[in-house]
């Protein structure tokens, strides 16, 4: 679902804070509350370029330290380029 | 798979270049992590999840996506899913983007008078949560054909389905049928003959015990040769998979 009106936003904003209580307290988190925090960290999803789009330019550097872009990724065909959440959490 | 396809392959998350390194090091990870220590670039995607408060440590990372791009950064094919528990593994892109499947990779075939599908999995281990793929292949003795669709009432169209409570989300797509003159019935149908396959996804549910499953699924059809068409059937077959247990990411403290 999307959160459009200001009721919405304030039941996201509760959703997001029960969950946050449950999981800070170390206490189980129902499976529809669960549910219903999925939906919420879901809200607005984007996916960025489509096919046929081009990705925003972009130098990052590798966990040694080498400056990375599409050119020196890349292999004869392209690059598989994923976007994840986090190493540390 | 998807390097011996000639695609780099490299991930982006916001976490700090020591970080990466431990977690490639711990995970004997060899891919290129990339450090968006601001989520600059992920800004530029515009994939940045505006959901979380940016007093929370959670905030900076992206949604889920993965894109196979060209060396120019044309983007060829983009994934996501639902949240961070469902993943699109690397075995369901490279059977989708390259046909390639894995040796190991488990297969069954079945056979019924003239057909004969084998139905393969695109990876022999999983993890709960993740999207993986399927070929089913199918072969017709010379001058006998099986339904396509769409169909009028009455007739079955090929299908591959899986059951099971591991399965929380599947597709399955055959090429489109010919039309097919069927003069046993005097109807013309959308039907295939000869060789073809279909390739499918199955999306399993999070979470998951880790193990050996077997996935359960059917096959449905119904034969029609020159003289005489078959009653519809469906054959059931299953498929062995690993679940395997999830990593918990190190802690760079």
């Amino acid at each position: 679902m999307a959160y459009d009106t200001p009721e919405d936003l304030q039941e996201k904003a509760a959703i997001m804070r029960e969950f946050g209580r449950l999981r800070a307290a170390g206490l189980p988190v129902p499976a529809e509350l669960q549910t219903k925090h999925v939906n919420a960290t879901n809200d607005g999803y984007a996916t960025g370029p489509g096919p046929g789009g081009r990705i925003p330019d972009f130098l990052l550097p590798d966990q040694e330290g080498i400056p990375r872009s599409v050119a020196n990724l890349s292999g004869p065909n392209g690059l598989f380029l994923v976007f994840y959440r986090s190493a540390d959490w | 798979m998807i390097a011996e396809s000639g695609f780099g392959i490299a991930a982006v998350s916001y976490d700090s270049q020591e970080t990466q390194r431990q977690f490639a090091e711990k995970y004997r990870i060899r891919i290129p992590l990339l450090s968006d220590r601001d989520s600059a670039v992920i800004r530029s995607f515009g994939i940045l999840n505006n959901n979380i408060d940016p007093s929370l440590r959670a905030h900076g990372v992206p949604h889920p996506v993965e894109y196979l791009i060209t060396p120019e950064g044309l983007v060829i094919r983009k994934y996501f899913v639902p949240n961070y528990q469902h993943r699109v593994a690397a075995s369901a892109v490279a059977l989708r983007e390259f046909g390639v499947v894995s040796d190991e990779a488990p297969t069954v075939t079945l056979r019924s008078g003239a057909l004969t599908v084998a139905i393969g999995l695109s990876a022999a281990t999983a993890f709960a949560g993740q999207e993986i793929g399927f070929l089913a292949k199918f072969a017709l003795e010379p001058g006998w054909h099986v339904y396509g669709a769409p169909l009028p009432e009455g007739y079955t169209a090929t299908s591959v389905t899986f059951d099971g409570p591991a399965v929380a989300h599947q597709s399955f797509e055959l090429p489109e049928a010919t039309p097919v003159r069927m003069d046993v019935l005097g109807e013309t149908v959308p039907a295939y003959s000869g060789s073809f396959q279909g390739l499918g996804s199955l999306l399993l549910r999070f979470p998951l015990d880790d193990g050996r499953i077997v996935l359960s699924g059917r096959v449905s059809f119904q034969q029609c040769g020159a003289t005489v068409c078959e009653a519809p059937e469906t054959i059931p077959f299953e498929l062995p998979l690993i679940l395997e247990r999830f990593m918990d990411a190190p802690r760079s403290k």
